[in-house]
């Protein structure tokens, strides 16, 4: 296709537009984050923090709990990933490489659970985990966020299972291999980078999640970070340094995990999306 | 061949039994508890009053509620308004990055950022930006003379929902422009050669190729979207509980604060329900609409 100069310079000018308006309050929340209390109020415009100091970034993370909380939003998170990894990969593996009567209704019945308005079960799932002890337990949030997110990885999952073609398999089984041996031998190894992709995609989700937390989380023991920290915005008029430093160091999680994959996330995700 | 419990009928059910286990107990039965829960009394901080059937009481009370009414039409423009927006921001740059041009793949990530940012996160990088007396955006309308002093966006009942809106679009926008991204790379180059021999320019590429091609796709992505607006009141409750007010008081909002709240669980169950009847009729009438569209 002939493009002219006008066309790609306008079309630049758009990418760099929305690139811009992306990333800038990120950035102009990591330049408040390394000014002093005072530049933040006296030089709140300068672009440049200067002199940059790290004083935030320590105050938040030797005189307020966050570390804890960081700590509570780690471990859910991990419970939530490992739990949707096993039972996810299960069922993702069940509706892209068998033939059974109801597939399709499985699939559809996954697709329309994201439909749910959450405000009608949150409630009723707050009686129910009081009941079982599960409520204010690291545990019972990871088991609220599973359930959630279990849909949107099987259905993503299934889309890196149908990229694997079904020869492999047979060839395996011809050789003796049973049909659970075929999947963690050959199969497994094969969607090994969509899997992680999966994972990161729940891990991030869950790392960030409010609401749930919020309603299932009363105490301290099991409160994650953005409850936590949306608390002391609250409560304690947390000022816009130390506020920033919090948020900055929460995200730095989601920002690692999300530059290592996120072809491999990006290309699931939309795969994910256009067949549902 | 060896027979083993994987080469039985029942394998692929089992393993979908943990998953399935899994979201009934935790979705489905708390759903269908809650639709009890509309019928009923029960507040958790009156337990005097029991927790016995109160027929539609409540939903006749939601009828009467002047809020109600408040909080639906705050709904429809606050997801209607954050669709279009995401929908015209997720447009204009998923036709600039299929361009191609050197530096995109950097820039599209760079895109996608706010999308996986935390709604907490989110939100406040944006109240700080709008503060009314350190944001940066007041200096800089006020500097290009659009408006004459600081403002406190969030305090104003004619700028809060507006500016939430903006908010919510920051962070939706790149939902929309990587699926519509992938739509694009789905189309077929004979189509856009076929346009160029007969000359036709960006506005017609744009209607006639590019349009068409991603209908399903757009369908799909306001569909979803809506509903997870329509769902989540998180960035309204980080942002402004509300207020000023009632101005920013919308549906899932005014659910979550009559239980969170009043601990009145059999009304917040009522307006849940009366959500989940209207996303249900919009999904409903996606899957009709998006078969009709497949069969074509």
């Amino acid at each position: 296709m002939r493009r002219s100069l006008l066309e790609r310079a306008t079309i630049y000018l758009i990418a760099t537009t929305f690139t811009f308006f992306a990333a800038f309050p990120v950035l102009w929340a990591l330049n408040i984050s390394l000014k002093s209390e005072r530049d933040v109020l006296v030089h709140h415009l300068d672009l440049i923090p200067n002199p940059a100091t790290l004083t935030n970034y320590i105050a938040i993370w030797t005189q307020s709990n966050l570390p804890d909380l960081m700590w509570n939003s780690a471990v859910t998170t991990f419970f939530t990933v490992a739990i949707c990894m096993v039972a996810g990969t299960m069922a993702a593996y069940s509706l892209s490489r068998m033939q059974f009567r109801g597939r399709q209704n499985v699939l559809l019945f996954f697709l329309i659970l994201r439909m749910f308005p959450v405000v009608l079960m949150i409630i009723p799932l707050f009686i129910i985990m009081r009941q079982a002890g599960l409520l204010d337990t690291r545990i019972g949030l990871a088991l609220a966020y599973t359930a959630f997110l279990l849909p949107i990885f099987i259905w993503m999952m299934k889309g890196f299972f149908d990229a694997i073609p079904m020869e492999l398999e047979e060839a395996a089984r011809i050789d003796g291999c049973t049909r659970f041996g075929a999947m963690v031998r050959i199969v497994l190894p094969l969607v090994q980078g969509g899997l992680w992709a999966c994972a990161v995609f729940i891990g991030i989700a869950a790392w960030n999640e409010y609401l749930f937390a919020l309603m299932l989380t009363t105490s301290s023991g099991s409160r994650t970070w953005p409850v936590g920290l949306q608390l002391m915005v609250g409560e304690f008029q947390l000022p816009w340094g130390a506020l920033t430093a919090g948020g900055i160091l929460s995200i730095l999680p989601v920002l690692a995990l999300f530059a290592i994959v996120q072809r491999s996330m990006v290309r699931g995700l939309a795969q994910g999306a256009v067949k549902g | 061949m060896r027979h083993a419990i994987s080469d039985t009928k029942a394998f692929p059910w089992l393993l979908l039994l943990p998953a399935l286990a899994l979201v009934f107990a935790v979705i489905i039965y708390p759903t269908l508890s809650g639709i009890d829960l509309s019928f009923r009394q029960m507040r958790l901080n009156r337990m005097d009053l029991g927790q016995g059937y109160v027929g539609l009481r409540h939903y006749l009370a939601l009828w009467d509620d002047p809020i109600f009414w408040i909080a639906a039409q705050n709904t429809l423009v606050w997801v209607v308004g954050t669709v279009i927006l995401e929908l015209a921001f997720g447009m204009i740059i998923a036709v600039a990055l299929d361009y191609e041009l050197p530096g995109f793949r950097f820039m599209s990530v760079i895109i996608l950022l706010p999308w996986f940012l935390p709604l907490v996160v989110a939100g406040n990088l944006w109240a700080l930006m709008l503060d009314s007396r350190l944001g940066i955006i007041n200096a800089a309308l006020q500097g290009l003379g659009v408006i004459e002093g600081y403002k406190a966006w969030f305090a104003d009942p004619n700028w809060a929902l507006p500016a939430a809106i903006m908010v919510e679009t920051w962070h939706g926008f790149p939902f929309f422009g990587l699926l519509l991204l992938a739509g694009l790379k789905g189309i077929p180059h004979e189509l856009y050669e076929a346009a160029s021999v007969d000359g036709a320019g960006f506005w017609r590429r744009f209607i006639h190729i590019q349009l068409p091609g991603l209908r399903i796709i757009i369908v799909a992505t306001v569909v979803l979207r809506s509903i997870s607006l329509m769902n989540s009141p998180e960035l309204l409750l980080i942002l402004t509980g509300g207020g000023p007010g009632r101005s920013t008081q919308v549906l899932s909002l005014y659910a979550f604060q009559k239980a969170y709240r009043e601990f009145n669980f059999g009304y917040a169950g009522a307006l849940s329900v009366v959500m989940f009847v209207i996303l249900m009729t919009c999904s409903w009438l996606y899957v009709r609409y998006s078969n009709a569209l497949r069969a074509d």
